[in-house]
C-alpha cells in the first residue's frame, strides 16, 4: 500500500475479486436492484464520497488491433473502488460492519470470500484484493464528505441571503447577515 | 451515433448508460490492454504526474472532474480455485472518473485540450487512435467502457465546480463572519459589498 | 475575399440553410403533413412538389421567387414514404427517437413537457414539413391555395398542424429584440460572416467553419484534424448527401410576464434601469448592440448587419462585468468565453432561421391579452445531439460550464421558479423570481434532404 492511493486528505480504493462462474447474473441483477428500494447502501458509508460497483465479465479483444494474443479472463472479476476520507483500516472497519447484509450478496458471490462476509474475516480478504493505483486525481481532495456538505450548504444560503438582502440597509442588513451567519459553522 | 454500450445497457440521451449516473455525476470506467513498452513507461508517467502538479494543472482547470484514477493490474491476487493463478498475460490499465456535464462533452474536451495528455496515458494501449479526430477517439472508448452495475455519490446534485466554489466561498467569508459582529452598520455594509463583489462568481 | 477551399454543390442543397432567404421574405407557414395513404400515393404527391422546391443556387437580380418552398421529413415520414427501416436506422438516434421523447433530456417539462404540446406535434403524426415563405401576402396566399389543392388532389394527406409567421418591424422578436442576424460562417458558402461568425483565433482573428458542421457530406471539423480526412457519419447514400438535420420548436413567449418581472425587479437595479436590465439577461441591447461592446448605454442607431457588427468576442470580459457569464447569447455561442481556445464551443454551433408568430402585445398593455405569440425555433446542423441538444442541455438549461452552479439561462425560464440570475457588477445584484417567460408548444425534429436525395424519396428508389 503506498501513498499513491492518497491525495490530500483522500484515499482511492480499488478491490478486484473473481465472481464464481455460475453467480454472475445473480451478482449483476443485485447490484442493478441496489437503488430500488432506496438509497445506496454505500450511503451508510458517510465518508464516502464517491463508489461504484462494476463486473468485467472479460477483456475486450478486436482483431483488428496489433495484438499478437488474446487475453481472455478466467471468469468475470468484480470491482469495487470508493474515493474516501481518512485511512483505510478504519473505512474497511466500518464497511466491513455496516455492509454486512450487502457484502453478502456482493462478496458473498466471489471465489475466496470467507463464508460469514463481514468483520475481520472480510476486510482481510478485501485487503488481499486490493490493487494500489497508479495516479489519483482529486480536484478538492482536502476537503471531507462532510466538510463537502456543510460548504454546498453554506453556499445555498448565501445565495438566499444575497438575493434577499438586496435592498436592506446598513443596519437590517448587518442584522439578518448575523441571524444567519453568526457565530462559527 | 447510436452504439450499444459494451456491458449492453441502453445509451441515454446524455450518451452513456442510466447507470452510470447518479444525480449529475456521471461515471465513466475504461479498461485497456496495455503493449509490452507500457510496462515501463506507464509506472514512470504516473511517478511523474504524481510529482508534478503542474502536469494536472488543465485537468484541474476544466474543472468538471470530481475524482479520477488510472491504475495499473497486473496480477490479481490469487483466492484459490476455480480461480487460475498467475500474472497476466499483458498489463491492464484501469480508468475511472467521476464527472459532471455529458460523456460526449467530456471526450471532446479530452480530445482536443488534452491531447498530449490522453497520448502519454492511452499510447500504450492496443487498438487507440489518436485523440483527435473525436469520432475515432469515442469509438474507442465505447468500445472499451464498462457500463457501472452500482454507482454512487454522496452528493449527486453537486458538481465538482460548485463544491470547488463553495469552498472558496467559506475562505473569504470566514473572516467577514468573524469581524461582522464588531463593525459598525455603516462599515460593515461596504464589507458586505466588497465580500460579495470578491465572491460572486462562487454564488 | 480568399478563394474557398471546399466547393459545395448548391444546385443539391435545399435553399435557405446555408444562406437566408433574407427579409424580403417576410411571412413564413410551417405546415406539417401527415401521410395517411399507402407509399406509393405519398411519393406521387411528393414528386409533384420536387419541381418547386427552391435550392441553394444563388438568384440574379430580379429572379428572386416569389415564393420558395422547402421540404424535410422526420423519421415517421420517411417510414411512411417507404423508406426501409434499415435506411431509417442509418440516421442518427436522437433523429429517430423524435423530440418529444427526449423532453427530459431537454427541459421540456412542467408547462413545456409534450403531454401540454398542440395537436400534431410530438407524438410522431407529423411526417412532412413544407415551409413556404412569401414576399406579399397575396403571393403567400396564392401558395398556400397551391399547396391545399395539390395535398387534396392525391388524397389520403393531412396536415395535422401549421403555423403562419410574419416578420416584426425592425426584425425583432416578441420580448423586443432584434433577432437572427448572428449566424455561422460557413468555408465556401459565407467566408465574409467569419468576423465573428466564425471560430475565435487564439491571437484574435477569425476563420470561418467547416461546411460539414452544417450539411453532410462535406468535411467537418473533425475531418480537418484527420489524416485520412475522414466524413462525418450520416445516413445512407441517397439520403444522406448535400442533407442536414432540421430542429423545428414552437416557443411561446409570455411577454406581459417577462415585462412585469423586469420591472418589478429592476426596481433595486442600478436605479431602477428596467431596459438596462433586460439587456443583461439578453446580452444585447434591444437594438442588437451587444452589451460586451457598449455595457453602459446603448448605442443610438446600431445595425447588426454591418460588417463588424458581429465581431465581438469575452476574452477581456471573462468576469462578466460588461455582458454578463449567464446572459442569453453568451450562453448560446459562447465565442472564446470558455477558453482553452474556443476548443469547447466551436462544435456547437447551429444556423437558425426562425421566425416570430403572433401578433404584438402593445408596449402599454399592462396585463396579458391570451394571445398566442412567441418565437418559431428552426436551426440546421450536422448533429442535433452534438449542437442543438448540447447548447440546450449544457449551456442554456445549466450553468455549470460557466460556473454558474445550476443556474439556467434566465430568459428562457426555470419551470420550478426557484432560478435566479447573477448579474455580474461591483457589488452584484441577483435577478429573481426566474418564472417561466417561455414554453414549449411543440416540435419536430427532421432531416432535410439534398435534391437528389429528395428525387430518390420520390421515386421509391432511397432503399
Amino acid at each position: 500500500m503506498g501513498s499513491s492511493n492518497v491525495t490530500g486528505q483522500a484515499y482511492a480504493f480499488m478491490a478486484m475479486t473473481p465472481v464464481k462462474p455460475a453467480e454472475e447474473a445473480a451478482l449483476a441483477d443485485y447490484l442493478h436492484r441496489l437503488r430500488d428500494r432506496g438509497p445506496s447502501p454505500l450511503a451508510k458509508l458517510e465518508r464516502t464520497h464517491f463508489g461504484r460497483f462494476l463486473i468485467v465479465p472479460d477483456f475486450h479483444n478486436d482483431s483488428s488491433w496489433k495484438q499478437r494474443r488474446e487475453e481472455h479472463l478466467d471468469m468475470p472479476y468484480l470491482i469495487f473502488t470508493s474515493n474516501f476520507d481518512g485511512d483505510l483500516d478504519s473505512y474497511l472497519d466500518e464497511l466491513c460492519e455496516q455492509l454486512a447484509p450487502e457484502a453478502k450478496e456482493i462478496w458473498g458471490r466471489c471465489v475466496g470470500c470467507p463464508e460469514s462476509a463481514k468483520g475481520a474475516a472480510l476486510k482481510t480478504y478485501l485487503k488481499r484484493n486490493q490493487i494500489d493505483t497508479g495516479v489519483f486525481f482529486a480536484a478538492y481532495g482536502d476537503a471531507t464528505v462532510a466538510t463537502v456538505k456543510r460548504r454546498l450548504g453554506q453556499r445555498e444560503q448565501m445565495i438566499e441571503f444575497a438575493r434577499t438582502s438586496q435592498g436592506l440597509g446598513a443596519e437590517a442588513l448587518q442584522q439578518a447577515f448575523l441571524e444567519r451567519f453568526g457565530g462559527t459553522s | 451515433m447510436s452504439v450499444q454500450a459494451s456491458s449492453g445497457g441502453p445509451i441515454t440521451a446524455t450518451g452513456t448508460g442510466s447507470r452510470n449516473h447518479h444525480g449529475q455525476a456521471i461515471a465513466i470506467t475504461v479498461f485497456s490492454t496495455i503493449k509490452w513498452w507500457g510496462r515501463v513507461f506507464l509506472p514512470l508517467l504516473f511517478l511523474v504526474t504524481r510529482r508534478l502538479p503542474r502536469l494536472t494543472r488543465t485537468l484541474r482547470k476544466l474543472s468538471f472532474i470530481h475524482f479520477a484514477r488510472w491504475t495499473i493490474v497486473t496480477h490479481p491476487a490469487y483466492n484459490g480455485p476455480p480461480q487460475r493463478n498467475g500474472k497476466l498475460r499483458y498489463p491492464h490499465m484501469y480508468f475511472e472518473s467521476n464527472f459532471n456535464g455529458g460523456w460526449e462533452e467530456y471526450i471532446d474536451a479530452f480530445s482536443h485540450i488534452l491531447t498530449s495528455g490522453m497520448t502519454a496515458f492511452w499510447g500504450s494501449s492496443y487498438g487507440f487512435p489518436k485523440p483527435l479526430p473525436t469520432a475515432l477517439f469515442k469509438a474507442y472508448i465505447q468500445v472499451n467502457e464498462t457500463e457501472a452495475d452500482h454507482y454512487y455519490s454522496a452528493y449527486p446534485q453537486a458538481t465538482s465546480t460548485m463544491i470547488q466554489r463553495a469552498l472558496e466561498l467559506d475562505a473569504k467569508l470566514a473572516p467577514l463572519k468573524l469581524e461582522a459582529e464588531r463593525m459598525e452598520p455603516g462599515a460593515f455594509a461596504v464589507a458586505y459589498r466588497n465580500f460579495l463583489t470578491d465572491v460572486q462568481h462562487c454564488l | 475575399m480568399a478563394r474557398p477551399t471546399v466547393r459545395m454543390d448548391l444546385g443539391d442543397i435545399q435553399g435557405d440553410v446555408l444562406r437566408a432567404y433574407g427579409n424580403d421574405y417576410g411571412s413564413t407557414t410551417y405546415a406539417f403533413v401527415r401521410i395517411e395513404c399507402p407509399p406509393e400515393q405519398a411519393r406521387a404527391w411528393f414528386s409533384g412538389l420536387l419541381d418547386h422546391v427552391t435550392t441553394a443556387e444563388p438568384w440574379r437580380e430580379g429572379e428572386k421567387p416569389v415564393t420558395t418552398l422547402n421540404v424535410s421529413v422526420t423519421a415517421a415520414g420517411l417510414l411512411a414514404l417507404g423508406v426501409s427501416e434499415a435506411v431509417v436506422g442509418s440516421f442518427s438516434h436522437e433523429f429517430r427517437d423524435g423530440m418529444a421523447s427526449r423532453s427530459q433530456l431537454l427541459g421540456d417539462v412542467g408547462p413545456s413537457d409534450p403531454a401540454a404540446w398542440e395537436d400534431g406535434l410530438g407524438p410522431g403524426d407529423a411526417h412532412v414539413l413544407l415551409t413556404i415563405n412569401a414576399k406579399q401576402p397575396s403571393d403567400h396566399q396564392r401558395a398556400l391555395g397551391k399547396m391545399k389543392v395539390a395535398l387534396d388532389t392525391v388524397g389520403g394527406l393531412r396536415i395535422v398542424f401549421q403555423e403562419d409567421t410574419e416578420l416584426l418591424e425592425g426584425s425583432r422578436e416578441h420580448f423586443g429584440y432584434a433577432d437572427g442576424f448572428a449566424q455561422p460562417a460557413i468555408e465556401g458558402s459565407s467566408d465574409e460572416k467569419a468576423r465573428g461568425g466564425g471560430v475565435p483565433l487564439p491571437k484574435g482573428g477569425w476563420r470561418a467553419l467547416a461546411p460539414g458542421e452544417f450539411i453532410l457530406g462535406y468535411p467537418d471539423e473533425d475531418t480537418r484534424v484527420d489524416p485520412k480526412r475522414r466524413l462525418p457519419r450520416a445516413p445512407a447514400d441517397p439520403l444522406g448527401r448535400s442533407g442536414t438535420y432540421m430542429v423545428w420548436r414552437k416557443l411561446y413567449q409570455d411577454v406581459a410576464l417577462w415585462r412585469q418581472v423586469m420591472r418589478d425587479a429592476a426596481a433595486l437595479y442600478d436605479g431602477g434601469d428596467e431596459h438596462k436590465l433586460a439587456a443583461k439577461v439578453v446580452g444585447r441591447w434591444a437594438n442588437g448592440a451587444p452589451l460586451v461592446k457598449h455595457p453602459d448605454v446603448a448605442p443610438a442607431a446600431f445595425d447588426p448587419k454591418s460588417r463588424g457588427g458581429n465581431d465581438f468576442r469575452y476574452a477581456e470580459d471573462l468576469d462578466g462585468m460588461r455582458c454578463p457569464v449567464g446572459a442569453h447569447i453568451r450562453r448560446a455561442n459562447p465565442r472564446d468565453a470558455l477558453g482553452f481556445e474556443g476548443h469547447l464551443s466551436f462544435r456547437h454551433r447551429m444556423i437558425r432561421r426562425g421566425m416570430p408568430y403572433g401578433k404584438v402585445l402593445p408596449e402599454d398593455a399592462s396585463a396579458d391579452d391570451g394571445a398566442d405569440r412567441g418565437l418559431v425555433f428552426a436551426s440546421f446542423q450536422a448533429s442535433i445531439s452534438r449542437q442543438f441538444e448540447g447548447v440546450q442541455v449544457q449551456w442554456l438549461n445549466a450553468g455549470n460550464i460557466f460556473g454558474l452552479g445550476h443556474d439556467k439561462d434566465f430568459l428562457l425560464g426555470d419551470p420550478q421558479g426557484t432560478g435566479k440570475m447573477t448579474i455580474q457588477g461591483s457589488p452584484p445584484f441577483f435577478l429573481a423570481p426566474q418564472e417561466v417567460f417561455v414554453r414549449t408548444r411543440g416540435g419536430e425534429y427532421l432531416f432535410v434532404p439534398g435534391m437528389t436525395a429528395l428525387a430518390a424519396l420520390a421515386d421509391g428508389t432511397a432503399g
